[in-house]
């Protein structure tokens, strides 16, 4: 299977609404942009989808071998992320390779789990700033 | 067409420690960025910077101390942060606030338009 590094993505088509809570994306629901958010929630997740990216495809035995954690832990995150959309799985023998969705999302939804997520990381990192300020007391 | 982000978490500390955390530049560079400026009154300014060399700067719209922060982006969105103290402590409600994305459809859909390098798309989010 020859790795494209190249690819091109769609022209994106999204009904331009004022509707709050609108499927932002033809044939996209609130659902789907609610299990990419669950995907992308997790730091750890995120950086794996950059990994894949970076790569062009990637097996679970190519990303564990550069990460602290188990194959089985990689292969985990690698099928939630594919649940959602955000990575394609294609067989080859007996290992499943990964590549990146192009465009799963508009951008509109797109900034949405972004800040979404950085909103995630920040609450965490004042959860943290509280806790020391309170013990530093 | 504006977007939103809302995040809704219950802090276990008092209202007045939440605030400082949330106006004092010090603290900011605790968990919002690596970087600030900020004078916490209406009308002050604020400038975050972060480490991947993104800067966005801001007006401080309201500032009600331990009750509600404003904050207008210079891109158009907003960030609104509301304190409310209850049981067990503080309850920080988030909205922010997209810039309008209309304006820039036709830019972004003749950017998507030309082929890209797998990768480009997802940097930010590592």
């Amino acid at each position: 299977m020859g790795t494209a590094k190249v690819r091109r993505y769609q022209v994106p088509v999204f009904r331009v609404t004022e509707a709050r809570g609108e499927s932002l994306v033809p044939g996209t629901g609130q659902q789907e942009v609610e299990l990419v958010f669950d995907a992308l929630g997790d730091p750890g997740r995120r950086a794996l989808v950059a990994s894949v990216a970076e790569r062009g495809t990637a097996t679970a035995t190519e990303l564990a071998s550069e990460l602290p954690v188990t194959r089985q832990a990689v292969a985990k995150q690698l099928g939630a992320l594919a649940d959602a959309g955000l990575l394609r799985a294609t067989r080859v023998g007996r290992e499943t390779r990964y590549a990146v969705t192009p465009q799963p999302l508009g951008d509109a939804a797109e900034w949405l789990v972004e800040m979404g997520g950085r909103w995630d990381d920040r609450l965490a990192a004042l959860g943290r700033s509280l806790a020391r300020a309170r013990a530093a007391r | 067409m504006e977007l939103h982000v809302e995040r809704d978490v219950v802090f276990p500390a008092e209202p007045d420690e939440v605030w400082e955390a949330l106006t004092d530049p010090e603290r900011l560079e605790e968990w919002f960025a690596t970087e600030v400026e900020l004078d916490a009154r209406p009308g002050g300014e604020g400038i975050f910077r972060w480490g991947d060399g993104e800067e966005r700067r801001a007006v401080v719209r309201e500032a009600e101390p331990e009750e509600r922060l404003v904050l207008d982006w210079d891109d158009g969105g907003e960030v609104v942060l509301e304190l409310e103290e209850v049981d067990g402590g503080t309850r920080v409600h988030v909205t922010e606030t997209s810039p309008q994305f209309a304006a820039a459809l036709e830019l972004h859909a003749l950017a998507w338009a030309q082929p890209r390098y797998a990768g480009t798309r997802y940097r930010s989010f590592a």
